[in-house]
């Protein structure tokens, strides 16, 4: 059996499940007075609850030590559970502990993460639902973050999602990213009245996205919008998070077709060796949107792109984002037949996942426009 | 004034990005000064880095001082490393950001520098480089600020080239005028030039992140507003104070004091956001609209009453930031017997139906003891004190005090019973700091206004009648000091927190300045 003794920096300690509540708040209290300098004062705030889903014991160390960073800006009580159906023997532990942070200023500081840590093994996790629903904090959203390899939520989390006001997946786990992008999509359009989805490889794209759209927005270029024929996606093909951006590129193209209003299936998509094409269909004719899978020397780390946008329109005119040598920046480029280039160069920054998961709590409600791409992605891959 | 109007972009929907003005030539009036190379220039490259700035955005420095594009842009791209901590080394943003900075050596009287000015954007425009938008930002003294307009107006600038697309804004620093006749004849030169939508009269105070705040908590959460009024609100404080002395500014405040640099703009200002009535919407008219009218309803202070409703004071010499400071009259620039205030107390009124008999004490002062800006929303006591003997002595009012700087934030001080057996009743804080809250460095009141401007949305602007109206107050009390001169200035140590004579001008009316 791993241990998960050391977790949050060794502070954390086991108690039994039905003594969690009194047991944190009693662990909550003692170090409070430990923090509490002569003039310091010590406050408590929280702005959710955190259910975090993780399969192996060493997701759920990495994720402990998320939390303490999200706590920051996303003040919390945060229950992590480590579901292993198949382990032997069945058996349900908790552990807790509590986070500190002193933010700007230094007389005061706050008590930001409570974290529980559930651990079921065997039969065991059919408890898991019931363990957490008491544990919610009362008047506060109900935030699950899905960090699998696979979006499938078993039967016993059913009374965890009644309470839940947002799900955040990460398609970047998942290992057959075509089938399991078009399971998310089923599932976002079964339950999306329900509760809200968000995929944390979605917002990686944000910013490409964002860059993209400014090459649309002055009035010279904003017409050539209308009549784009070709978009190509190109992305690192050594990247160890290969399937990452593979998902990503088709997140992009999705995005771009529900924007503009095309149609999927203008004629069967086309796969030739590290090439995949699909054709849509547009008011103005058939746009062909390529994702392309190469190797580029002297990439930089995380997300990279070389988009090309090309269209019709007179002059014509074609549109790239090249990612800057210095893997940190990207180098936009509108090139309008017989007027001068206009280049700009921005910096990319790259999240990691607990920043990506920061920015994501502090946004409510749905995100119409990654479901409507994610269908359009979803009936593009059925093409 | 017709704004540009193009085709919306459907790819903008949904991403939550702040959208991007359109691309424009900034031009900058006084580009070898300080605020240019302080606070200008680090903000513009800030928005550049967070991908706010549009493709096709350039820059044109003008000042006296001659120098080579080349030598300009090496002194902006050292005074952005310098100022925001950069790391010297290869940042290919800050490359590309300085290559779209141009120079122009220019003494604001000489059209001719007007008509260079002309040829070179209408250059960066053929190239692609501008698109027809021009921001012309006035980072000079004011005494340039009409002949720089009145220029822009003879050389054709100030109109938009085409106004059907493309757009012509004015930025103003900050003083305009010296008093109400300086000011309206201020407004009358640069609006016989531009339009008054075309007008952005900056005060930095109200970019920051918590006076915008302050409309949010407002008027975002139901519970303030009921009690926003003269039926549970006894006073209120508003006191922005600074352990800065004059520095090396000290004939620029000769010439100002602390009545025109602080109390005129910034602290007028808070007192709008505080006592305004909720607009219709937030767009800028409506919210402009309501803090004139809160400008309107102050009760002007006639010259034979000012002693009654004013403290003035001066710094002596004293201990401030950890030394030995100087007073006032023996900083540099300075005239000995100098009768300039660098500290103000006043209490103001309001004549309408929701602050009727509420009074508004303003207090602020350099060599302060501390720097802080806080409004202090002190409620009446309960009406009938059910607990006995010693208990109600500590009952203390309610006191929800708005933070500015530092650590923004909001608290609340209410009693509660000390537990035990003996009935003891203690005040206690609750404390909200947006620092802790959201852990995120807001970004400074400079991008904020200069991205709002771009983008041509003037809420956090002053309008010419909100500047003329708070002339309009501060003039008849200007006009008694110096008539006064020497008689009725108090003075106060520095690093203290002002004079003895503005706490007996409190207490008169049985209250007291929060301690800060
Ligand atoms: N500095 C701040 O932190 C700050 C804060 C708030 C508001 N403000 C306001 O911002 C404005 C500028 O302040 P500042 O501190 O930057 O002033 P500054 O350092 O004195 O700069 C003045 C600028 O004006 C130029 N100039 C003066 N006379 C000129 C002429 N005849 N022809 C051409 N150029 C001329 C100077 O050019 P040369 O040096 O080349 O002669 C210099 O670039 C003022 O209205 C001030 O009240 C400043």
């Amino acid at each position: 059996m791993l241990t998960l003794e050391s977790l949050a920096g060794g502070e954390s300690q086991e108690v039994k499940i039905s003594e969690l509540e009194s047991k944190l708040a009693q662990l909550g209290r003692s170090k409070m007075k430990e923090n509490q300098g002569a003039e310091a004062t010590v406050t408590r705030a929280a702005s959710l609850t955190l259910v975090v889903l993780v399969e192996t014991p060493e997701a759920a160390q990495e994720v402990s030590e998320q939390i303490c960073a999200i706590s920051e800006q996303n003040p919390c009580r945060a229950v992590v559970l480590v579901a292993q159906p198949e382990a032997k023997p069945a058996a349900l532990r908790a552990w807790i502990s509590v986070h500190f942070n002193q933010p700007s200023s230094a007389s005061a500081k706050r008590l930001c993460a409570e974290q529980i840590l559930v651990e079921a093994r065997g039969d065991a996790v059919n408890d898991l639902g019931n363990v957490v629903l008491p544990l919610t904090l009362s008047g506060l959203p109900v935030h699950f973050w899905w960090r699998a390899a696979r979006f499938d939520p078993p039967d016993y989390f059913r009374q965890v999602f009644r309470l839940t006001s947002r799900v955040l997946v990460d398609s970047a786990r998942f290992l057959h990213p075509e089938p399991d992008l078009l399971e998310l999509a089923g599932h976002v359009k079964r339950q999306s009245a329900q509760f809200s989805f968000l995929d944390l490889n979605w917002s990686r794209i944000t910013p490409w996205r964002e860059l993209i759209s400014q090459c649309f927005d002055r009035p010279e270029t904003r017409g050539y919008l209308d009549r784009l024929e070709r978009v190509r996606i190109e992305y690192e093909s050594e990247s160890p998070r290969l399937a990452a951006q593979g998902v990503q590129a088709l997140l992009i193209a999705g995005w771009l077709a529900g924007r503009l209003k095309w149609q999927p299936g203008a004629r069967p998509s086309r796969k030739q060796n590290s090439t995949s094409s699909f054709y849509l269909r547009s008011a103005h004719g058939e746009v062909e949107v390529q994702r392309v899978a190469r190797r580029f020397e002297g990439a930089g780390k995380g997300v990279c792109f070389w988009i090309t946008l090309e269209g019709g329109g007179d002059p014509p005119a074609s549109f790239k984002l090249d990612r800057g040598c210095d893997g940190r920046s990207v180098v936009t480029r509108a090139e309008i037949l017989g007027r001068p280039l206009v280049t700009r160069t921005v910096r990319l920054e790259v999240l990691d996942e607990a920043q990506l998961v920061n920015e994501e709590l502090q946004i409510s409600g749905r995100d119409p426009i990654f479901e409507e791409s994610l269908s359009i992605v979803a009936r593009c891959l059925q093409t | 004034m017709a704004e540009t109007s193009v085709l919306p972009n459907p790819l903008r929907e949904g991403i939550r990005m702040r959208r991007t003005p359109d691309a424009c030539a900034m031009v900058i009036f006084g580009a070898s000064g300080d605020l240019t190379e302080r606070k200008l220039l680090p903000a513009l490259y800030y928005l550049a880095r967070e991908r706010l700035l549009p493709g096709g955005f350039s820059i044109i420095g003008c000042s006296r001082t001659p120098y080579s594009n080349d030598q300009f842009r090496e002194k902006m791209r050292q005074a952005i490393v310098t100022h925001l901590n950069l790391d010297n080394g290869n940042d290919p943003i800050l490359e590309s950001f300085c290559k779209n900075v141009y120079y122009l050596t220019d003494n604001f009287g000489d059209p001719k520098a007007y008509s260079q000015l002309v040829d070179l954007i209408n250059r960066l425009d053929q190239e692609g480089k501008t698109s027809g938008n021009r921001l012309f930002y006035l980072a000079t003294p004011p005494s340039f600020f009409p002949v720089i307009v009145k220029h822009l107006g003879s050389a054709g600038l100030a109109k938009p080239k085409d106004p059907d697309k493309t757009w012509t804004r004015v930025v103003l620093e900050k003083p305009f005028g010296r008093d109400l006749e300086s000011a309206r004849q201020l407004n009358r030169t640069v609006t016989r030039v531009f339009h008054e939508d075309q007008v952005y009269r900056i005060d930095h105070y109200l970019g920051k992140e918590t006076v915008q705040n302050l409309l949010v908590f407002r008027f975002a959460n139901g519970i303030f507003e009921p009690i926003w009024n003269r039926r549970y609100i006894d006073h209120v404080q508003i006191a922005v104070a600074e352990t800065l002395g004059v520095e090396n500014r000290g004939s620029y405040y000769e010439e100002s004091g602390l009545l025109r640099d602080m109390i005129q703009n910034h602290v007028l200002q808070l007192l709008s956001l505080v006592a305004m009535e909720p607009p219709a919407s937030f767009d800028a008219k409506a919210v402009r609209d309501e803090k004139a009218k809160v400008l309107r309803a102050l009760r002007p202070i006639p010259m034979e009453q000012v002693n009654d409703f004013t403290v003035r004071a001066q710094y002596a010499k004293g201990f401030a930031e950890g030394k030995e400071v100087p007073g006032y009259r023996s900083e540099p620039n300075v005239s000995p017997k100098s009768v300039t205030e660098t500290f103000a107390a006043l209490k103001l009124s309001l004549d309408n139906w929701r602050w009727a008999d509420v009074p508004f004490y303003l207090r602020s002062g350099k060599r302060l003891a501390k720097r802080v800006s806080e409004i202090t929303i002190q409620f009446r006591r309960v009406p009938h004190l059910l607990f006995q003997g010693a208990v109600t002595d500590s009952i203390e009012p309610n006191v929800m005090a708005v933070r500015i700087q530092p650590d923004e934030g909001i608290s609340l001080r209410f009693s509660a019973k000390v537990p035990g057996t003996t009935p003891q009743i203690r005040p206690v804080k609750m404390d909200f700091r947006y620092g802790e809250a959201f852990g995120a460095s807001p970004p400074t009141a400079y991008e904020t206004l200069l991205l709002d401007c771009m983008l041509g949305d003037n809420t956090l602007f002053n309008r010419d009648d909100a500047v003329e109206l708070s002339w309009e107050l501060v003039t008849p009390i200007l006009d008694r000091w110096k008539q006064d001169g020497e008689k009725g200035l108090a003075s106060y140590e520095a690093g203290s927190w002002g004079p003895v004579e503005a706490d007996a001008f409190i207490e008169r009316d049985g209250r007291a300045w929060r301690r800060l």
